[in-house]
């Protein structure tokens, strides 16, 4: 299934993640099966933390609600800032154009 | 298999419970000394280690697992161990299946093989009755076909275990197959070649006891519950192949002979792409609940599909031609070659004829053609295809001019597909294995794929992390179990425990298989250091030192880095 990349206006949603609450816009990418779950490859939101993030896909993605926890992601997903740095702190701060990537944590096979 | 003699002989208890089965119980064997009075005279001639892997009296151990036959999914397992005639070194490749139920049926806990057969023969193993068989009508077949042919022969409820024409040719990377599947890191199928056995064909119908049948079934209904459910979902979905995207993300996706760490061709051939273009269906070894077999239609057959024949047959050759690599992993399934190892040998040769040394100027980057080619040479053994069945690090050897600094290999083992920049970890992991560069005996890749460490940047403290991964993948390749269980594994060592006890009736404990873990680690470097092991061969290749990945400046490793690190690894062992 091809994925298309969908940037989706923050305005059309209402949650913790509507526009206008967090400063900071920012990209999340999904890989492998989150993408799966997702059905898309790329989102743009608006967050600051790790947390606000997660409780935004939550929101807006069904398919990975089920991955997502109040304690965070599933221990089956990972998620890495930038493709640098690997975060697991639901208060990890999130800068302005920083890419939030979340993949399966079972890397290799 | 030179006299045409069988011998049954009793392993202890003992032995059995410090080794449990598979890689540790072959490794045990392998070593052969002080086993007298549980090894037959076969093994006991293994005590030298030093004669070529593929002469006559060097052993070749087919060692099931301690659960093979119960209900345990991913249980149905098994261990071909011998010396590497591509390393050699310790070398222990696991394959699944049917072939794992018939031997313990036929009531062996492993199948000790020296000699050599007057003539190509296939062994019959038929529950008690031990023979050989002439193998004339399967002579230079592909494994499907010789499988199909011997099971039309012996019958239908025999299980094979062949080579193809690589083994017979003895490439040093080729693979010992089963339903599909390989033993195929290393050149069992070279070893199997060498003492003129086509294949092993077993049948048995014994009953395999449980100790403590009722607490069994309630662990192997638990176990498969829980295998059903997100731990796993990656590799039902998408299969291993899901890596690909997301190595080329990080970039770790080895490219043109570990040149790049980007492939920028790589989501044509992501399994995402793939399913586009071809149909696909899923299978699963027997006993498995998880699945994570893709095979995708290719002319009129089908072809299985991992990560590491995307990688090394794809971006490591510079191929993104989808057809190209679907049908260059069916052609080393069908002559019995490790993909891994031919893929890195071809890449290397590529890099080779780029710079001007080797004279085979169709053998570019980026031509699936030249990919195939060179696969059916070193299938025949023919033209350059002599060279490169002896896998990149003897090809550099005959080669010189420096090509060793970029042969992409540790201990004469192809690397798979994790560039050990990105991932540090790994690189400690690889420099360390004892049968050489392997992602499955040291899973340290899951630790850079984490918060645990800076994978681009690995410390001292990344070493425990690479041991406790070593010692976890060698008891789990010892009892068998697929190593996809290992995230729905949350206590492994206690579960593990518990799942022994029920099978086995041993009072085994966690703290027991903790240290058997790191006893069957310690084993392997034993018969390593009787087979000439060196310090020196814990390291990389050149390539990787003091070069940063072109799109990653980060990712740089020093030797003296590396160094550290393995000095570390080698005093946390205790070695």
């Amino acid at each position: 299934m091809p994925h298309a990349i969908i940037e989706l206006p923050a305005f059309a949603f209402t949650g913790c993640g509507a526009a206008g609450r967090y400063r900071h816009t920012m990209f999340v990418e999904f890989l492998g099966i989150p993408r799966e779950r997702a059905g898309i490859s790329e989102m743009e939101l608006d967050a600051e933390t790790l947390g606000q993030v997660l409780g935004e896909l939550s929101a807006r993605c069904p398919g990975l609600s089920e991955l997502i926890t109040s304690d965070g992601l599933h221990p089956s997903l990972a998620a890495n800032l930038n493709g640098a740095v690997f975060v697991k702190s639901l208060d990890t701060r999130l800068g302005g154009d920083d890419r939030l990537l979340i993949l399966s944590a079972d890397a290799g096979g | 298999m030179t006299s045409g003699h069988a011998e049954r002989v009793p392993i202890s208890d003992d032995v059995l419970r410090q080794y449990v089965g598979g890689s540790g119980l072959g490794a045990r064997l392998l070593l052969g000394s002080d086993l007298d009075s549980c090894v037959g005279p076969a093994a006991r001639k293994n005590q030298d280690l030093t004669p070529d892997p593929l002469s006559p009296e060097a052993p070749l151990i087919f060692a099931f697992s301690a659960l093979v036959g119960s209900p345990l999914t991913t249980s149905a397992k098994f261990a071909v161990v011998s010396r590497s005639p591509l390393t050699g070194r310790f070398n222990d490749s696991l394959a699944s299946s049917g072939f794992a139920i018939a031997g313990k049926q036929a009531g062996c806990d492993a199948i000790v093989i020296v000699g050599r057969a007057p003539v190509l023969s296939v062994l019959v193993i038929d529950n008690g009755n031990v023979r050989l068989e002439p193998a004339d009508d399967v002579a230079g077949e592909s494994c499907p076909v010789t499988e199909e042919t011997l099971r039309a022969r012996l019958g239908h409820d025999f299980r094979i275990a062949s080579i193809g024409p690589a083994g017979e040719r003895a490439v040093l990377y080729a693979t010992i197959s089963h339903d599909g599947r390989h033993a195929g890191r290393g050149g069992s199928g070279a070893v199997l070649g060498s003492k003129n056995i086509k294949a092993i064909a077993v049948r048995g119908t014994q009953r395999v006891e449980w100790a403590h049948p009722r607490e069994l079934t309630e662990l192997s209904r638990d176990l498969s519950k829980r295998s059903f459910g997100p731990a796993t979902a990656k590799y039902r979905e998408l299969g291993t192949a899901a890596n690909l995207l997301t190595f080329n993300r990080f970039g770790t996706l080895p490219t043109r002979n570990f040149q790049q760490g980007t492939f920028e061709e790589a989501p044509n051939l992501s399994p995402e792409q793939l399913r586009t273009e071809h149909s696909r269906t899923r299978a699963s070894c027997v006993a498995c609940t998880i699945g994570c077999e893709h095979i995708y239609s290719l002319g009129n057959g089908g072809v299985r599909i991992e990560y590491e024949n995307l990688f090394a047959l794809g971006s490591l050759c510079g191929v993104s031609d989808q057809a190209a690599v679907l049908r260059a992993s069916q052609r080393c399934d069908e002559l019995g070659i490790d993909t891994i190892s031919a893929g890195g040998t071809i890449a290397f040769a590529m890099e080779c004829v780029e710079r001007g040394l080797l004279d085979a100027p169709w053998l570019t980057f980026g031509s699936g053609d030249a990919v195939l080619k060179a696969i059916d040479l070193i299938g025949r053994r023919e033209g350059i295809g002599a060279l490169l069945a002896e896998g990149s690090r003897r090809a550099a050897e005959s080669i010189g001019q420096g090509s060793i600094a970029f042969a992409p290999q540790v201990k004469g083992m192809e690397i798979p597909g994790y560039e050990p920049r990105g991932l540090q970890t790994m690189a400690l992991g690889f420099a360390v294995g004892a049968r050489g560069a392997d992602h499955n005996r040291s899973g340290a890749y899951d630790v850079d794929f984490s918060d645990k460490v800076d994978r681009r940047n690995a410390t001292l403290d990344s070493v425990r992390h690479a041991i406790d991964t070593e010692d976890r993948a060698a008891l789990m390749d010892s009892l068998i179990l697929c190593k996809f269980l290992r995230r729905v594994l949350e206590d492994f060592y206690g579960e593990s425990a518990a799942m022994l006890r029920a099978v086995t009736g041993w009072d085994v404990t966690a703290d027991e298989l903790y240290e058997t873990a790191k006893r069957i680690v310690a084993t392997k470097r034993q018969v390593n250091l009787l087979a000439g092991w060196t310090p020196a061969e814990d390291t990389l290749p050149d390539r990787f030192f003091n070069s940063p990945l072109p799109n990653d400046p980060e990712a740089s490793l020093s030797r003296e880095k590396l160094q550290e690190l393995v000095a570390e690894y080698h005093r946390q062992r205790g070695w």
